[in-house]
């Protein structure tokens, strides 16, 4: 195949040479050459971008002037998809944005249509919810800290880090069917009660992770590596952040202990007994301890969901929402007339809209869900977490050194797929 | 903000700056430390598994390639072309195209039974709503996760496919285990 440069060009090639990028501002060089501003792209693949994500870096020397962040690479259009889809199909089809945090995509989607259906959610479920929920987070802090220590040379943190999160996962396997993408939270409760000998593999977790986490203090927190390149560093003040709508760990790291669990309690976090860590400075270092520290309150929610477990059903019993149970199919009509009606058109939802918000390991995550009364929401629109927190990285990052900002992204932790939806 | 946390905030304990005095003692001592963690993970022993040589068995309820049923008595196809699985698949990715059972060509239980039925795999997402929705259990999640193919077309699964046993096995382990 020949290149042809003469060829008129195409409508797509016009299109993309109309987009002008922003001019950076130019600033006042001189002859001197060090001072000379260079633009820089840095990825969207780039191992340190931790996804899809690009920035467009204008540094001089070795010192970040100007950042812009550009996403939309992994824009998937699950928003949309949503509202063609009836409420019951939407649930596995939301999970998928932020792929670390599946179990709170379910969860603030299930959450906001049971609100406007005002369905009670059994105690049972409640917990079982809160016990995948927390392992959920400690999953994604896992693959955090791996992938953080990464970037700051840690090889062996990485290993360590997927070591255990595959614990997490094989327990998911077990009681979901599925490593990721669970689709287990459901309207009304959960899909299944968690299977035979489960709870006793979940206690030998829950026994040996802060032992784990210890080991991994042990490698990172005092070493002078780390210290150097985390504490201190890209420190950003609790104002700026407020401003900026940045919530969860980051927000934390500051001091400001605004947690969602605590702050608005909901699927019986009350019961339990946990601490918020919080920082003091906001620099890197903080938001790495916070992180850390947040893997043990999990642990110890997790210990006492399982000790509290509530018997009893972990769906609901309203016919309207709930699919019938399996053995009633083949005796009773109207069972199957119900399981007909559901799978096909599924429930319908009383008109009005919701905003359901809860603490995702990235910060508040919400579901938005206006209904319109019939069996498919008429929209909905997800607040994730990574997207809002991404608008810090430039005042966080400004005036800093390149090798900084790889650190400060990496302790900002972005998903994309949450970010793009 | 209407919320004060009380005692229920931990203030995370701050490390000390590096450099200075102790960063010469953690350059040696905190190094230390930290190889306790590397060097006690060589009494562990790997935890490596030579995948394909080796596989992990999957749980019970593991949702892997799809499988339809016969009856084991008669041999007749359970799946008797309602549809249902399709109407419930979030991705749209099965087809089922009915046809009527006649006497001398019975191939279901039902009145009815499944002409076509496909699954298109490149597009499933494996969330076993099918299974869910198949009042007949005519199908199921089964636990083959090798499912790799050369051509997008390869990855559309037929009847026949679905009908016949895996060519092998996944290992299965146990509820308890
Ligand atoms: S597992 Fe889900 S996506 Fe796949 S065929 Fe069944 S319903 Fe469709
Ligand atoms: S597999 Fe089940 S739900 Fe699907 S067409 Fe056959 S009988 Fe109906």
């Amino acid at each position: 195949m020949s290149t042809d440069v003469t060829r008129p060009a195409s409508e797509y090639r016009r299109m993309e040479e109309s987009i002008t990028m922003a001019p950076l501002e130019p600033v006042e060089t001189g002859d001197d050459v060090n001072h000379e501003l260079l633009t820089l792209n840095m990825g969207p693949h780039h191992p340190a971008t931790h996804g899809v994500l690009r920035l467009l870096i204008t540094l001089e020397g070795e010192i970040v002037r100007d950042l812009k962040p550009i996403i939309g690479y992994v824009h998937t259009g699950i928003e949309k998809t949503a509202e063609d889809k009836s409420y019951w199909k939407a649930i596995p089809v939301v999970e998928r944005m932020d792929y670390l945090a599946y179990f709170f995509n379910a969860y603030a989607f299930c959450g906001a249509t049971e609100t406007l259906l005002e369905v009670e959610v059994p105690p049972r479920a409640q917990y079982l919810r809160v016990i995948h929920l927390e392992l959920n987070r400690i999953m994604s802090h896992l693959v955090w800290l791996g992938t953080s220590a990464l970037d700051l040379g840690a090889m062996s943190m990485f290993w360590y880090c997927f070591r255990d999160r595959e614990l997490i996962l094989d327990l998911f396997e077990q009681s979901t069917g599925q490593r990721m993408h669970t689709r287990y939270i459901q309207v009304g409760g959960v899909a299944e009660d968690i299977p035979r000998g489960w709870a006793s593999k979940l206690k030998q977790f829950t026994d040996q992770m802060p032992s784990r986490v210890d080991q991994y203090k042990d490698l990172l927190a005092n070493n002078e590596i780390v210290l150097q390149r985390l504490r201190g560093v890209c420190p950003l003040a609790e104002e700026e952040l407020l401003k900026l709508g940045v919530t969860g760990p980051l927000l934390r790291a500051t001091g400001n202990p605004w947690d969602l669990r605590k702050a608005t309690p909901y699927c019986s976090y009350d019961h339990f007994d946990f601490k918020i860590p919080v920082g003091t400075e906001g620099d890197n270092w903080d938001r790495f301890a916070v992180r850390v520290a947040e893997i043990y309150e999990s642990v110890k929610i997790i210990e006492q969901a399982m000790d509290g477990l509530p018997e009893g059903a972990w769906m609901t019993d309203d016919r309207k929402v709930a699919l019938p149970p399996r053995h009633e199919l083949a005796t009773s009509m109207e069972a199957l007339i119900h399981h007909f009606k559901l799978v096909t058109e599924g429930f319908r939802v009383p008109p009005g809209e919701v905003y359901f918000p809860i603490e995702s390991p990235r910060g508040e995550l919400a579901c938005f869900v206006r209904s319109d009364g019939s069996s498919k929401p008429a929209r909905v629109h997800m607040r994730d977490p990574s997207f809002v927190n991404l608008q810090a990285t430039a005042p966080m990052t400004e005036g800093s050194y390149i090798a900084d900002l790889i650190a400060t992204l990496a302790m900002l932790d972005p998903v994309l797929g949450g970010i793009d939806r | 903000m209407s919320w004060t946390p009380g005692d229920e905030m931990l203030v995370v304990q701050r490390a000390s700056p590096p450099g200075a005095a102790g960063g010469t003692y953690r350059a040696f001592g905190e190094t230390l430390r930290g190889l306790k963690t590397t060097m006690s993970r060589l009494v562990e022993g790997p935890k490596t598994i030579s995948y394909p040589e080796e596989k992990v068995p999957v749980y019970p309820r593991f949702r892997g390639r799809h499988r339809l049923h016969r009856f084991e008595d008669t041999g007749l196809e359970k799946c008797v072309g309602c549809s249902l699985c399709a109407a419930a698949c979030p991705a749209d990715c099965i087809r089922v195209v009915a046809a009527e059972n006649t006497p001398e060509n019975r191939v279901s239980a039902g009145e009815r039974y499944a002409a076509v039925y496909e699954i298109n795999l490149a597009r499933c997402i494996f969330c076993g709503y099918c299974e869910v929705a198949c009042p007949f259990d005519a199908i199921t999640m089964g636990h083959d996760y090798e499912m790799s193919a050369y051509n997008r077309t390869d990855l559309i699964f037929t009847k026949e496919m679905l009908l016949d046993e895996p060519l092998e096995r996944t290992p299965l382990r146990g509820e308890g285990e």
